[in-house]
């Protein structure tokens, strides 16, 4: 699944850079290293200005996930059911992701996940995770 | 607070109101001025969701208003249904204004509808494109087809059943018992939009899942109309008709990662932070066990039993126990929702919600709990409040 992407505009900031160069990067405090998302100009954990960019590991759990079976866009129609999943990253940090097009799993909350970014086109490609095992990072 | 509801107005919810938002909330407050006894000139404060379309100016100029000395507005829509009420409050015990109207107009059924994507995007050729910066919809959770509250919701849903080992069928039984309960008092409800429609266990269980977990009798009503509530000092709610109800406690929270749609939230099967209600019951002097009836903003069935979790009506993982049997119904411990909840009453935004704990206290619900004298109402916890009978 997608049809829908960020306006350009968003594209062409790092953390969506990075992933259309083909790795998930997470904004991190270079003072703490906490990492944080959705991206800041200020850590939160230790208010530092001095934010930077560093790959994750991919390695996540399943927080939750949900499967849309209706369609709220007409666009959506030949996509529905598709599978939405909240994953904590390794880093601390919570990603909303999901079932890349033409996977099905059985999902459960608390398993473990490893990411895999899809590209869509130069600009663009989103990370996705899958349960270890299936083809992930 | 020091502060009462002292009037209520609203417009017939419908699928198709057929008017302007405008004239929708001009209808709803001077309904609510009548029912509070005051005149219009009275008004001197107005409070509102900045997601309303209808301006503290439009409202002013269309009523030929002498002045307003205070207006306000709080963000993120039914989130703060309790936080205006407490804003309202606030700006009268400052002394800024004596007579604040809360209202709220919107055609979210014949106009722009919650439980779209074309709310959040925008088309451009083959792709669907968002520009917004925070859920719903936004440029992080839309590109995964994470469009509209309801599908937040099933995240919250899965994960709530995830935490507790619920199966499919105790977790269907409990959310049943919300959808079930609440569609019984609309039926005794003669405002309710589904007044005329029945509802068994049976129907909602074999009811089309719109995002699993949930299926359509989780989801609240997209509805057109407005309402409007009239808020004044305890003091001078006393000189009024007897239909006040005090504001014992109101107020707001935003924690990392909740408002608007908890995605970042630290726990998302658990939505109020901790203290909430420590907080909230001591403002008011009261603790849970002394409520006698719950209005919890049901833009689905799952905000229910988390709410109840929360806010300490029940332990932790009990919903199911409580719910499946009835406990939120009539003669239950806690009736929840007695109007038909925005399942099955209709979406005023949360001030429906508000309303029937105004109601309840002035022994006027269509559901009336006997000898009811505090009302709990809450949004996630985001927005919260405590009424006491005046």
């Amino acid at each position: 699944m997608t049809v829908i992407r960020p306006s350009d505009e968003y594209l062409e900031q790092p953390y969506y850079r990075h992933l259309a160069e083909g790795t998930l990067h997470l904004n991190c405090c270079n003072d703490c290293g906490a990492a944080h998302h959705p991206p800041s100009p200020i850590c939160p954990k230790c208010r530092s200005f001095n934010t930077g960019w560093k790959p994750a590991s991919g390695r996540a759990t399943l927080n939750s996930f949900a499967e849309a079976r209706h369609a709220v866009h007409p666009m959506l129609g030949p996509k529905v059911p598709y599978v939405i999943t909240l994953v904590d990253l390794e880093e601390g940090v919570r990603l909303v992701s999901g079932i890349p097009e033409g996977m099905r799993f059985d999902l459960k909350v608390g398993m473990p996940l490893e990411c895999k970014v899809i590209r869509f086109d130069e600009a663009f490609a989103l990370p996705y995770f899958l349960p270890v095992g299936e083809g992930g990072a | 607070m020091k502060t009462s509801i002292v009037g209520l107005g609203q417009t017939e919810f419908s699928k198709n109101s057929g008017r302007s938002e405008l004239k929708l909330a001009l209808e709803a407050i001077l309904g609510a001025l009548e029912d509070a006894g005051l005149e219009v000139n009275d008004i001197d404060g107005l409070v509102r969701y900045t997601w309303d379309n209808t301006s503290e100016a439009a409202i002013v100029n269309a009523l030929g208003l002498p002045s307003l000395s205070y207006y306000g507005e709080t963000e993120f829509g039914g989130v703060n249904c309790c936080g205006a009420v407490a804003q309202a409050s606030a700006a009268i015990e400052a002394g800024l204004a004596n007579c604040v109207v809360f209202y709220r107009a919107l055609n979210a059924r014949s106009g722009v509808r919650f439980g779209r994507g074309e709310r959040v995007l925008a088309e451009e050729g083959d792709w669907l494109v968002s520009r917004q910066p925070e859920p719903p919809g936004d440029i992080y959770s839309a590109p995964f087809g994470l469009l509209v509250p309801g599908q937040h919701h099933a995240l919250y849903a899965q994960s709530y059943m995830g935490h507790y080992g619920l199966d499919e069928e105790r977790f269907t039984d409990m959310l049943g018992g919300v959808a079930v309960t609440q569609r019984g008092y609309a039926n005794r409800n003669p405002r309710a939009l589904l007044k005329d429609k029945s509802l068994s266990l049976d129907d909602y269980r074999a009811g089309r899942v719109i995002t699993h977990p949930l299926r359509i009798y989780d989801y609240c009503l997209e509805t057109d109309g407005a309402m409007a509530m009239v808020i004044v000092s305890q003091e001078k709610a006393r000189e009024l008709s007897g239909k006040a109800v005090d504001v014992l406690a109101a107020g707001q929270y935003i924690f990392p990662g909740s408002v608007p749609m908890y995605l970042y939230a630290e726990k998302t099967y658990s939505l109020a932070p901790e203290g909430a209600a420590q907080q909230l019951f001591g403002r008011a002097g009261l603790s849970a066990s002394d409520i006698d009836v719950a209005m919890i903003y049901d833009a689905t069935s799952m905000m229910v039993p988390i709410a109840l979790e929360d806010f300490g009506f029940i332990g932790r993982g009990e919903a199911a126990d409580f719910l499946s049997s009835g406990g939120n119904g009539p003669g239950g411990p806690l009736p929840v929702n007695t109007h038909g909840g925005l399942l099955s009453e209709g979406y005023f935004h949360g001030l429906n919600t508000i309303a029937e704990g105004v109601r309840q206290l002035r022994g006027d619900s269509h559901n009336q709990v006997e000898g009811a004298e505090t009302a709990f109402v809450t949004l996630r916890g985001a927005s919260s409040m405590v009424l006491g009978r005046a």
